[in-house]
């Protein structure tokens, strides 16, 4: 037992401890200026993005692997690793020039051999892979590709610029030997202006600098042209909670931290420690309908019913709040898309319940139960359920919550008994081809003759230049037939430490940082 | 003594074998399916069956199982879904975070829970006993996020004093400096913990007061803070070091908050974020680790109690 005098000592000593600990903790260690410290929502997936779509995945792999093509600031798509090509006139065989003198992260140089056996595993095993229609991949020449098409594709080039579940180009040996495995971390060599440097589970992401990067000589324009690699190291640590991102950019622990609540836009915005970024690149809901089964799978009267109820710019207000951070527009691409129009437009939004009960009424609706499948993993999402069912209530409409963890929503829409109506969202896409509702294998399986004819003409087609008027009567037909409904464009924002400069005003899609500087 | 170790730890094997089956059924009737989230939303059925394969999910759950246990028999815990890595290193990594933080937390949970719980009890009654045991409540109140947020607004955003979150590892640059990332944390973590210890401490203090051999030992003339230390807090002191063995099991659940809020890569958050992905052996593992580490705690706080107290009975 301790005298008074022993007492004394420890308590002394301790404090004396706690002392120095604090007097250590008063000079935080500042992270060199060369080092990004991006706080994300959580952990990647294999960073291997031809075979998954994860968005925390695609931001980071697209420091280290690039595309034949890249999409500009208007989001078509220029030459990346592409030098040029031509295409037949029958449109199905494209001859790809490659640049010269482009280095792997092994020091090996890029050829036709590695292009063609990355494209290839792609169509074999990648997660958007199937939308090419890939028939032959070949390497004609050391610099040159010969792709074959089973039959024309006017998105052709959109779909080889897609870095989401895009055809990202790996060393020939990389890709044979994975075949459709994950390619392992040890494997993660591409043509980008980063490499991969180390994954700590759990802590962080690291990226360097390629020193020997073969930049284009292009100035910069969206993410094609000039990539050119001015910090050291992009580190990517998982930060879950909300504000902890935010206190961590204010402590200046973070130099750039993403997906802040709406709801703190406005303190934010005013306050000088740190600089809000507005993504360019919206996020849009989806209300999907059952087109397989169950009380919608053919009535395309109730479904319009339902959509005439909704009020999205209520469901917007609740979800999201600062009218800055959402759109309520019905078009499925932004106005400085080349792809938007406003056909069929004039149904998103109405909310009118009287005018939603009769048609119900006329669609034979007998106040039966609709299942409605929601995740409150996405609170957005939740939010929006809980509008719309009252919204749905007021014109008679009769919607039952059934309320889910994200995993479980994903196991449940693919069972087509299991559900009637189930939200998603959708982050912008290149091309028109890869939105979810027009895959006819997506939970929702969309499929009508009025589809096919339209798709056949917009996908099989080798006029480039006439693809945009076929989609206009696409999305026309998607507000008749209501496979899923627009809930609005949601513009999610990150803040950024004061001297951190990106190379872009506003985020994109998934925000890169070749080019940024602090 | 000895055999009565053996035979408790014999028993405690056999609680980890049935809650191994527990833990493993009791994940895999979860609906939701790890394929699903690994691949996203673009994959098609053929991928996700390949890799439903390649990952042994295809088998009958009773062969899932025995391949399981008997890995894990071998200290060989099987591969994490999501990071496809052992996940005895996803432990191990997330373990380092997860120990010190629990150290540091018992550390500020004694320095603060016993000397105050003994004041507050010296001083029963007065207006100081009054405040203290008021502080205590409140701390036991407030939600551990709450003060977590708090103390990182406080001393991270607005003074400057210590780091918001996240944790590098003592084996990385910086070496024991390291710990500083952990104080804002522990202390959020510590706080109603202390606060338990501190009305344990002084309700025992005040219980072993009232014992004869206490009256009788200032009778014999004992000085009272003799008394105090020696006779009354040593006796205390059983009661609250089985409170311990409590305390030490909430950290685990508490942390899991503490290490989201901190972002702490420990094992707390571990184990939630592998809940939500589905990534079934991670969450196997850890949840076997931990009923590993509350069968020896409580193992252990039991044998304590034949030191402290040679009257307590060990049959």
């Amino acid at each position: 037992m301790l005298g008074r005098l022993g007492m004394k000592r420890v308590l002394a000593a301790g404090a004396f401890a706690l002392a120095g600990t604090l007097a250590a903790g008063s000079a935080v260690t500042p992270a060199t200026a060369e080092t990004l410290r991006y706080a994300t929502i959580g952990e990647p997936p294999s960073l291997d993005t031809q075979m998954g779509t994860a968005v925390v995945a695609t931001m980071i792999a697209q420091h280290m692997f690039e595309t034949l093509y890249a999409l500009d600031s208007k989001s078509v798509p220029q030459p990346l690793l592409a030098e040029g090509e031509t295409v037949s006139e029958d449109g199905k065989t494209i001859t790809v020039t490659l640049r010269q003198g482009v280095p792997f992260h092994n020091g090996e140089e890029m050829k036709a051999d590695d292009v063609a056996a990355s494209l290839k595993r792609w169509a074999e095993f990648g997660a958007r892979g199937s939308t090419l229609g890939l028939d032959t991949v070949e390497a004609t020449g050391d610099y040159e590709v010969t792709i074959t098409l089973k039959a024309p594709n006017g998105a052709w080039k959109s779909l080889l610029a897609q870095v989401n579940g895009g055809p990202i180009v790996f060393p020939a040996e990389i890709v044979s030997a994975a075949a459709g495995e994950p390619v392992k971390p040890e494997s993660y060599i591409g043509t980008g202006p980063y490499k991969f440097s180390d994954w700590r589970p759990n802590r962080y992401v690291e990226l360097v600098k390629f020193d020997d990067y073969a930049a284009r000589s292009e100035p910069a324009d969206g993410m094609a042209g000039n990539r050119e690699a001015v910090l050291d190291t992009l580190r990517f640590i998982p930060v879950s909670d909300v504000g902890t991102r935010v206190s961590g950019v204010q402590a200046g622990d973070y130099d750039y931290a993403e997906f802040i609540s709406g709801d703190l836009y406005a303190i934010l915005k005013d306050d000088p420690s740190v600089t809000p970024y507005i993504s360019a690149s919206p996020i849009f809901g989806l209300l999907f309908m059952n087109s397989k089964d169950g009380i919608l799978k053919d009535n395309y009267a109730l479904r319009r019913a339902i959509l005439t109820a909704l009020n999205m710019t209520e469901a917007l207000q609740v979800s999201v709040g600062d009218p800055e951070l959402w759109d309520a527009q019905g078009a499925f691409f932004t106005k400085d898309s080349v792809w938007y129009t406003d056909a069929g437009t004039e149904a998103y939004n109405v909310g009118d319940p009287e005018k939603a009960k009769s048609m119900a009424a006329e669609a034979g609706y007998d106040g039966a139960p609709i299942r409605l499948l929601v995740s409150t993993n996405y609170q957005q999402h939740f939010d929006q359920a809980n509008v719309f069912k009252r919204q749905l209530a007021d014109a008679g409409i009769n919607v039952e919550l059934d309320v889910r963890d994200w995993a479980t929503l994903l196991k449940q829409r693919a069972e087509p008994g299991a559900w009637d109506l189930f939200m998603t969202h959708h982050n912008t896409v290149a091309d028109p081809a890869l939105l979810t509702f027009m895959n006819d294998n997506y939970p929702g399986w969309w499929t009508s003759p009025e589809k096919e004819e339209l798709e056949a003409t917009f996908i099989n087609t080798s006029d480039l230049d006439g693809r945009p008027a076929t989609w206009a009567e696409i999305q026309k037909l998607a507000y008749e037939q209501v496979p899923a409904a627009k809930v609005g464009d949601v513009f999610s924002f990150d803040i950024a430490a004061p001297g951190f400069k990106p190379a872009w005003d506003k985020a994109p899609g998934f925000q890169y940082f070749w080019g940024a500087s602090k | 003594m000895w055999i009565y170790i053996a035979k408790r730890t014999g028993a405690a094997f056999a609680t980890l074998v049935a809650a191994s089956v527990i833990i493993f059924m009791f994940i895999h009737l979860i609906p939701g399916d790890p394929i699903l989230v690994m691949l996203g939303d673009s994959a098609t059925p053929e991928q996700a069956a390949a890799l439903r394969t390649r990952l042994g999910l295809d088998q009958p759950l009773v062969v899932q199982y025995f391949y399981w246990a008997a890995s894990a028999l071998q200290g060989d815990l099987g591969r994490s879904i999501f990071f496809d890595e052992p996940v005895t290193s996803v432990i191990v990594d997330g373990a380092e975070t997860s120990i010190l933080l629990a150290l540091i937390t018992m550390v500020w949970v004694v320095v603060i829970g016993v000397p105050v719980g003994v004041i507050a009890a010296v001083k029963r009654g007065s207006a100081l006993d009054q405040g203290l045991s008021g502080l205590a409540m409140l701390m036991a109140s407030i939600p551990t996020f709450w003060v977590g947020l708090y103390l990182i607004l406080v001393f991270a955003a607005t003074l400057g004093w210590l780091p918001s979150s996240g944790y590098p590892s003592i084996f990385e640059d910086g070496g024991l400096a390291n710990l500083r990332y952990l104080l804002l944390p522990s202390f959020a973590l510590a706080a109603p913990n202390a606060a338990l210890i501190l009305r344990l401490t002084r309700a025992s203090m005040l219980d072993v007061s009232k014992e004869d051999y206490i009256r009788t030992a200032r009778a014999k003339g004992i000085s009272p803070r003799r008394v105090v230390l020696r006779h009354t807090l040593r006796n205390a002191l059983l009661v609250v070091v089985s409170a311990f063995g409590f305390t030490l099991g909430a950290l685990i659940s508490e942390a899991v908050v503490t290490e989201t809020v901190f972002a702490l890569p420990g094992i707390g958050r571990t184990v939630v974020q592998s809940i939500l992905r589905r990534d079934y052996p991670v969450i196997q593992g850890v949840i076997l680790v931990i009923v590993c580490l509350y069968l020896v705690i409580n193992l252990l706080v039991d044998i304590s109690y034949r030191f402290l107290d040679p009257r307590v009975e060990l049959s």
